[in-house]
C-alpha cells in the first residue's frame, strides 16, 4: 500500500525536479553564454512598435503578440531580470521577469510558433537591431530546457544517429543514384553520363538535401543534367550527404557543429575544391556562413549554393537554354536564409531571365521578400502547422498578384510550404526548384 | 561653479563610468568572422550609420513616417539639450542667436516627445508593448527639453535645466535610456553582419561574387 501510494508522490516529485532542472538551465544560458551582439540588441530596442508590418506573421493575425518586438520582449524581460541592476532592484518598472514555467511557455510560443528567424524585421528595425537574433538566443534558451517542437528534436536525433533527418541507408542512396543515373543516361542521349559517387578528389562535392532522395528525385536529375552539360568534375557522396541542419533550428550550437562538421569532415575526406550546397535556404547559410564559426577555423574549400553555380555555367556560356520550354508567366520566391540572410540576390533572377519566357517579380522582392512562413524549422513543429499555413496567407498573396502560374524557388523547404499553401489558398501554381527549371530549358545533343 | 553645475559634472561622471563598465561586461566577445566575406563588413557598419537612417530606406521609417521623423527631430533635440546642458556648465550666457536656434530645436523635441508620449498611450499594439519605464524616460527626457528650452527665454530656469538634466544622466545607464550607447554597439553588429553577407548597402546585379 505505502509504495503504491508512494508512486504518484514520485512521479510528482520527479516532474517538480525536471521543471528545476529545465528553469536552471536556461537561466545558465542567458547567464553564461549570452553574446555581446545580442546583448547590444536587448539593450537598445525602444519598444517603438515600428517593426509590426514588416512580419508577415503580423500581418497574417494583427496580433499584438505577433509584433517582432513583442516577440523579442519575452527574451528582454528575462536579460532585464538577470543582467540588469535596475530589473534586479526595481523589477516592476523595467517590466523585468522572473523565468518560470509560464516564462518559458510563452517564449517556447512566441519563439517556435510565431517567428521564422527570416530576419525582415531586422533589416527594417528602425533602431538598427536583429529582433530575430534575440528571439534565436530565446531558442538556445528553450533547447538548453528541453523545449523545443518534438518534430525539430526528432530530425536532430535522426541525423545525428543515421547521418541524415529522414534515416536514409547508404544503400537507398546508392539504389536511387544507379537508378537516376540510367534515366540520366537516356534523357541526355550520352552513355557516358554520370552521376559520381564518393569520387576521390573531383572539383566540386554536390551535397543533397535528403527530400531530394526520398520525395524529389527529380532535383537531383535535374543537378546532373546541369553538371553533365556544363562538363563539371564533380561527385556525390553516398553518406554525410544531408545539407539540412535542425539543430541550427533549435539554436543547438552544440547538434548544429556536429552536423555540420561531418559534412566538412566529407568534403575533406574526398579532397574537393569547392562544395556546392542543393537548392536548400538554410543548408546554405549553414555550410557558407556558421559552420567556420561554429567549427573555429576557416574551410579548406568554396562553399556556393547551386544557384550561384548555375549563374555562373549561364554566364560563360557553358549551358545552352531554350526560354522558350518554359512558355508559362514564372515568379521567383527569395529564401530568407539563401537571401536576406545569406546574400545570394541576383544570381536566380539571372537564370530565370534566360531560362524562361515570361519571369515576373513579386512585390516586394529580393532581400524584401516576405517569408512563405514555413521556415525557422516550422515545418516540422506539427503544433504549429494551423499557424504556419496562416503565416503563409501574405506569400500567397504575393503569388496571387503577380499572376504567375509557376513558382520557382531555390529552397525545399520553402517548397513544401508553398505547395501547401498553393492547395490550400486555391491558387493553382506549380511550384519548381531553380535547377528543374534550368534542366527543362536545356538544349541537348543535337537538339 | 554653482551646485546645479557640479551635480552635472557629478552625475556625467557616474553616468560616463556606469556605460563604460556595462559596455565591457555586455557578453561573451564575438570572435573574428571566419566565414569568407561576400561584402564588406565596413561599409555595412558605414551604412548603418548613414543611409540607413534615411526615411525611404527601411518600412518601419517608410510606413511609418511620421512617427520617425518626430522620433528622429526628438533624438537630434536630445543630442543638441545634452551640448547645451554641459556647456551651461562651462559658458554661463550662450550667444543670443545659439540660444534662440537651440531653444527652438528643444522646443520642437519637447512637442515631439510629447506627441510620442501620447501614441504609446493611445495605440492599443504599442499599449501592450509599454511598461512603466518606458513613460519614466520620456517624461524625464521631454520635461528636460522643455526646461532647456525655457532657458533660452528665461535664463534664471537654468538651475531647474541643470538639476533635471542631472537626473536624466544619472537615470541614463539604468533604464530604457540605455539606448544612447547601444544603439551605437548594435548598429555596428547590424551593418557588420549584413556587409559582411553583401546585403547591405543595397546589393548590385552581379554573378558569380564571392570571398
Amino acid at each position: 500500500m505505502a509504495g503504491a501510494a508512494s508512486a504518484p508522490r514520485r512521479a510528482r516529485w520527479l516532474g517538480v525536479m525536471a521543471e528545476a532542472l529545465a528553469l536552471a538551465r536556461a537561466l545558465a544560458v542567458l547567464q553564461e553564454h549570452l553574446d555581446e551582439g545580442t546583448a547590444a540588441y536587448l539593450s537598445a530596442c525602444v519598444r517603438c512598435g515600428l517593426c509590426a508590418d514588416s512580419c508577415h506573421v503580423f500581418l497574417a493575425d494583427r496580433k499584438a503578440d505577433s509584433i517582432p518586438a513583442h516577440k523579442a520582449e519575452r527574451v528582454a524581460r528575462l536579460f532585464r531580470r538577470y543582467r540588469t541592476l535596475l530589473g534586479r532592484m526595481a523589477p516592476w518598472l523595467v517590466g523585468a521577469q522572473t523565468l518560470d514555467e509560464d516564462a518559458l511557455h510563452g517564449l517556447a510560443t512566441a519563439a517556435f510558433g510565431r517567428c521564422t528567424q527570416c530576419g525582415r524585421c531586422a533589416l527594417n528595425c528602425s533602431v538598427g537591431l536583429d529582433p530575430g537574433a534575440i528571439i534565436g538566443f530565446g531558442r538556445t534558451m528553450l533547447s538548453a530546457a528541453g523545449m523545443v517542437p518534438k518534430g525539430i528534436l526528432a530530425n536532430i536525433d535522426s541525423a545525428l544517429a543515421s547521418g541524415n533527418t529522414m534515416a536514409i541507408s547508404q544503400q537507398d542512396v546508392l539504389e536511387t543514384l544507379a537508378w537516376l543515373e540510367e534515366d540520366l543516361r537516356d534523357t541526355v542521349g550520352d552513355p557516358a553520363a554520370a552521376l559520381p559517387v564518393d569520387r576521390q578528389s573531383a572539383r566540386v562535392l554536390y551535397l543533397l538535401n535528403p527530400r531530394e532522395v526520398k520525395f524529389f528525385p527529380l532535383s537531383i536529375s535535374a543537378a546532373g543534367m546541369i553538371f553533365h552539360a556544363a562538363r563539371e568534375d564533380w561527385t556525390l557522396t553516398s553518406t554525410d550527404f544531408d545539407i539540412t541542419n535542425y539543430g541550427f533550428f533549435a539554436a543547438d550550437v552544440a547538434a548544429a557543429r556536429e552536423l555540420a562538421g561531418r559534412l566538412v569532415r566529407r568534403a575533406e575526406e574526398l579532397g574537393v575544391e569547392e562544395l556546392v550546397v542543393a537548392e536548400c535556404g538554410h543548408g546554405y547559410r549553414v555550410l557558407r556562413w556558421e559552420a567556420p564559426e561554429w567549427l573555429g577555423r576557416r574551410l579548406p574549400f568554396r562553399v556556393r549554393s547551386f544557384v550561384e553555380v548555375m549563374a555562373d555555367y549561364i554566364t560563360a556560356g557553358k549551358l545552352r537554354l531554350d526560354p522558350g520550354k518554359n512558355p508559362q508567366p514564372v515568379t521567383l520566391h527569395d529564401p530568407c536564409n539563401l537571401v536576406r540572410n545569406g546574400g545570394v540576390i541576383e544570381e536566380q533572377r539571372v537564370i530565370l531571365r534566360h531560362a524562361v519566357a515570361s519571369f515576373v517579380e513579386m512585390t516586394p522582392n529580393r532581400e524584401h521578400n516576405y517569408c512563405c512562413g514555413g521556415g525557422g524549422g516550422m515545418l516540422a513543429a506539427s503544433e504549429h502547422a494551423a499557424a504556419r499555413v496562416e503565416a503563409g496567407r501574405i506569400k500567397a498573396e504575393q503569388i496571387r498578384a503577380s499572376g504567375a502560374k509557376v513558382v520557382a524557388s531555390p529552397c525545399h523547404n520553402c517548397i513544401d510550404q508553398l505547395m501547401e499553401l498553393s492547395r490550400h489558398y486555391r491558387l493553382e501554381v506549380e511550384v519548381k526548384t531553380i535547377g528543374e527549371i534550368v534542366a527543362d530549358a536545356l538544349i541537348v545533343g543535337h537538339q | 561653479m554653482t551646485l546645479p553645475s557640479l551635480f552635472v559634472l557629478a552625475a556625467l561622471l557616474v553616468s560616463v563610468v556606469a556605460f563604460v563598465a556595462q559596455r565591457a561586461r555586455l557578453g561573451v566577445a564575438v570572435p573574428p568572422a571566419l566565414a569568407p566575406p561576400r561584402g564588406s563588413a565596413s561599409a555595412g557598419v558605414r551604412y548603418a550609420f548613414t543611409t540607413a537612417f534615411a526615411p525611404w530606406a527601411k518600412d518601419s521609417a517608410r510606413n511609418h513616417l511620421a512617427s520617425y521623423l518626430a522620433g528622429i527631430v526628438y533624438h537630434l533635440a536630445v543630442f543638441v539639450m545634452f551640448v547645451i546642458l554641459l556647456a551651461s556648465v562651462l559658458v554661463p550666457v550662450l550667444p543670443r542667436g545659439i540660444a534662440r536656434a537651440g531653444g527652438a530645436l528643444l522646443a520642437v523635441g519637447a512637442l515631439c516627445g510629447l506627441a510620442l508620449l501620447v501614441k504609446r498611450t493611445v495605440d492599443p499594439a504599442l499599449r501592450s508593448l509599454t511598461v512603466p519605464d518606458d513613460l519614466l524616460a520620456n517624461v524625464l527626457v521631454t520635461g528636460t527639453l522643455a526646461a532647456g528650452a525655457a532657458v533660452m527665454v528665461a535664463p534664471t530656469a537654468l538651475p531647474v535645466f541643470q538639476l533635471i538634466g542631472g537626473v536624466v544622466l544619472l537615470y541614463a545607464p539604468l533604464g530604457k535610456l540605455r539606448h544612447m550607447l547601444f544603439l551605437f554597439t548594435s548598429r555596428r553588429f547590424w551593418g557588420e553582419f549584413y556587409g559582411r553577407r553583401g546585403v547591405r548597402p543595397a546589393p548590385r546585379p552581379l554573378v558569380g561574387r564571392d570571398g
